[in-house]
């Protein structure tokens, strides 16, 4: 009878616990992967956790090393092993990847959460040939940081203006960015004028895109930066690349000595260390000077450089703007999140994803310290407040803004998406090396690679890399 | 009782299992990446396999980056071997006539040896830092440019060869350590008695009777050497340019950045061709040498 009656007394609290899980995902284990911790795969964790509180579901985070993640994941998914329920990846992999990955459920494009992804992020990285295949859960982009404390000080101000003729500020243009640069290299006041990346192996193409997206992504000429979008012939050794890898080689007189062998790791801490007055870089250095280097209060932080000057390839003529246009390269594009269509729980998957990527998830995550995750929703640029542990009011309003003007500028320029991106990149990257090194002429580096990079297209598949080409820069198919 | 014939086939029944076993483990991968390297076949993007006869081998052998990784890789290899020789049969030496505090230089000396060498490229990288290295601050102090020491090609190799050299002279030390304490004492007290000089001794005496032991030890440094990465990999990535790309980097970038697995195969395979005939030539050479000597 006692039993009978405790029996009785907990069906109440269980059918409470039942209502717990909403939706209910007891008994379902996903199994998420990633990179290795803490970026990225903490980030997933804290979303497991709020996500199996309120569905009662478990998540199983697998990580792997980066550069297993390519092949593990593509292997899984064409053998259709069923191994993982969600995979984290980057864009450039979603050429490669698209095939095997399900399309998002109709009722998670739609909505406030939906419509709060900022559209760039939101219609071009996660659409892939018309069809949403995954979601964003980390915004990225290359950037300008600049040192307050040093662009403010009326002592530079006065100096600068006297020698250039011209306000010191932000540069808007690389003509100025390297006047800047050239200021504070030969001043007492910094070290060294600016910092970037030129080690082969250390991220080195992304910040050579940069430079050359000004000079290339022409809005005359939509998608025809890296190749020609009607016949796929490579564009890398036209006059606007050419002009970019001069320039992104001369940087390396403003920069400490053995820049050559600088990586993206490197630029960093010169940067939030004071060593230098400005740097191009991911958002990671923002965080870093306010938070662990020795110029709290003064990191600032602007759009990309432009060019008065881009390249048209159409015409085979530069085309001359009366102002700067300014053309913020998508570098890297954050990271994505996917459901593989062999995951035999993929209702119980995209509902974690939705958790993973809510605003109220993902403003802790871009706000929490190493999880590698940044803005990439329209309310992550709006609420100021929410930056104030990391960032002074003027250092987050700077911050936030220039990560949204990047993504608001009507000439922002997506990074590479195709099939073999890594083979594109590997031939680059040598012949860039070679060309930094002194070992080449930059125009011989550029020739080289574009020849190599037509080999590459016809190795893969004119066609195919076409389709796929045109698809990753918004472009429709052609007729 | 069993007649010959019968005992004959249980000999085999037994063997041939073990015979398999080993021909399976052993050979099968070398054979499957002997198909694979003649074959055009991409990981990524996924393309089907397709039989090309010796294309990839064509391809390498008429690659300049090929020929410069051969170049890189054994100017490497012979310099920082021939170093580590010298330097670790000298110490050995030296502590095998006990100089004072020979235990404590026993242990020191062998220190480098037991340090990963992705531990040892790291810090080779901090020490020769542009900016933040004490290298370049003893330099500065004493009035010096900055050197590039990981920027300047020939620098760079030459600082891979000094890494290469400190962490493997110590091998080369306890080998021939090892040696020179299992030489016959007779033959040197005799030597000694006769009031035969400490060079003539080593020449006549310690060298020939060591030789067949340095060649070995040699031998497995060169090998060893030939499949140097972890250390190019983490202090120059193979640059400035492609200036210290070893054969096993550029055999690496091919497998893990361009997915393209039939070159890799056909790149293993020439590496595999490289190494055998070098041993073989040397092992010859060494036989000659060692003739002379008895």
């Amino acid at each position: 009878m006692k039993q009978l009656l405790l029996a009785t007394a907990l069906v109440p609290i269980a059918g409470f616990a039942q209502a717990q899980c909403s939706p209910d995902y007891s008994g379902v284990t996903l199994t998420v992967s990633t990179q290795n911790g803490p970026f990225i795969a903490s980030a997933l964790k804290t979303a497991a956790e709020s996500w199996s509180e309120k569905t009662c579901g478990e998540v199983e985070i697998v990580e792997f090393p980066f550069s297993e993640l390519y092949p593990k994941f593509l292997t899984a998914m064409s053998q259709q092993t069923g191994d993982f329920d969600v995979i984290g990846f980057i864009p450039a992999w979603t050429p490669d990847f698209a095939p095997y990955l399900a399309t998002m459920p109709d009722d998670m494009q739609q909505g406030a959460a939906w419509d709060d992804i900022h559209p760039v992020y939101r219609d071009r990285l996660m659409s892939w040939q018309g069809e949403i295949k995954s979601a964003t859960m980390d915004g990225d982009m290359h950037m300008l940081n600049y040192r307050a404390d040093l662009f403010e000080d009326p002592a530079n101000m006065a100096a600068f203006k006297e020698q250039y003729g011209y306000d010191l500020a932000a540069p808007v243009s690389w003509d100025q960015y390297y006047d800047i640069a050239n200021f504070f290299n030969a001043s007492d006041v910094v070290d060294y004028g600016t910092a970037e990346a030129y080690r082969r192996g250390g991220q080195q193409f992304w910040y050579f895109f940069s430079h050359a997206a000004s000079y290339t992504n022409n809005p005359a000429t939509p998608g025809a930066m890296f190749f020609d979008p009607e016949t796929m012939d490579a564009q890398i050794n036209n006059p606007g690349w050419l002009r970019a890898l001069e320039e992104y080689k001369a940087g390396l007189e403003f920069g400490p000595p053995g820049s050559l062998n600088n990586g993206s790791g490197d630029v960093r801490p010169l940067y939030s260390g004071g060593s230098v007055a400005m740097n191009i870089d991911w958002a990671d250095s923002g965080v870093l000077g306010a938070t662990e280097g020795s110029i709290a209060g003064n990191v600032r932080t602007a759009v990309l450089p432009g060019s008065t000057e881009i390249w048209n390839s159409k015409t085979g003529e530069w085309d001359k703007f009366d102002d700067p246009v300014a053309s913020p390269f998508l570098a890297f594009g954050g990271w994505q999140v996917a459901v593989p269509s062999d995951s035999t729980q993929q209702e119980a998957a995209w509902s974690y994803v939705a958790e993973l990527t809510s605003p109220e998830v993902s403003s802790v995550a871009i706000v929490t310290a190493n999880t590698g995750v940044n803005p990439y929703r329209l309310s992550h640029y709006e609420n100021l407040d929410s930056w104030s542990d990391i960032f002074t009011p003027e250092e987050a309003q700077s911050y936030l803004g220039a990560q949204r003007a990047s993504l608001d500028s009507p000439n922002v320029a997506l990074d590479l998406r195709l099939p073999g991106f890594f083979s594109y990149t590997e031939v680059l990257e040598v012949e860039l090396s070679r060309a930094l090194a002194g070992e080449i002429e930059p125009q011989e580096a550029l020739d080289a690679i574009a020849a190599e990079w037509d080999k590459l297209t016809d190795e893969f598949g004119r066609d195919a890399q076409l389709a796929a080409y045109r698809s990753s820069m918004g472009l429709p198919p052609l007729e | 009782m069993p007649s010959a014939a019968s005992n004959d086939r249980i000999k085999h029944l037994f063997l041939w299992p073990a015979f398999l076993v080993v021909l399976l483990v052993t050979l099968f991968p070398l054979i499957y990446a002997l198909v694979v390297s003649f074959q055009a076949v991409r990981l990524v993007p996924p393309t089907p396999a397709r039989f090309v006869g010796f294309d990839n081998y064509a391809e390498i052998i008429q690659s300049a980056r090929f020929w410069g990784s051969v170049q890189v890789t054994a100017v490497i290899v012979f310099t920082s071997v021939a170093f580590q020789f010298v330097l670790g049969f000298a110490l050995a030496l030296a502590l095998h006539h006990n100089v004072p505090g020979a235990t404590l230089y026993r242990v020191t000396f062998l220190l480098p040896m037991f340090l990963a060498p992705v531990c040892v490229a790291l810090i080779a990288r901090m020490l020769f830092h542009p900016v933040l290295g004490p290298v370049n601050d003893l330099f500065t102090a004493l009035g010096f440019e900055h050197v590039p020491f990981l920027t300047n090609s020939t620098l760079a190799i030459s600082t891979l060869i000094i890494v290469e050299v400190w962490q493997w002279t110590p091998f080369v030390i306890l080998l021939m350590l090892a040696g020179l304490q299992g030489l016959p004492s007779e033959v040197f007290e005799a030597a000694r008695v006769d009031n035969i000089s400490a060079w003539r001794r080593f020449r006549d005496l310690t060298f020939p009777m060591l030789l067949p032991l340095s060649i070995a030890v040699i031998f497995i440094r060169l090998i060893e050497g030939f499949k140097l990465i972890d250390t190019v990999f983490v202090l120059t990535g193979g640059g400035p340019g492609t200036s210290t790309e070893t054969l096993t980097l550029f055999a690496y970038n091919e497998g893990f950045k361009k997915f393209n697995i039939g070159m890799t195969s056909a790149l293993s395979f020439l590496f595999l061709i490289v190494v055998i005939v070098f041993g073989t030539l040397y092992l010859a050479a060494a036989q000659r040498l060692t003739k002379r000597y008895r």
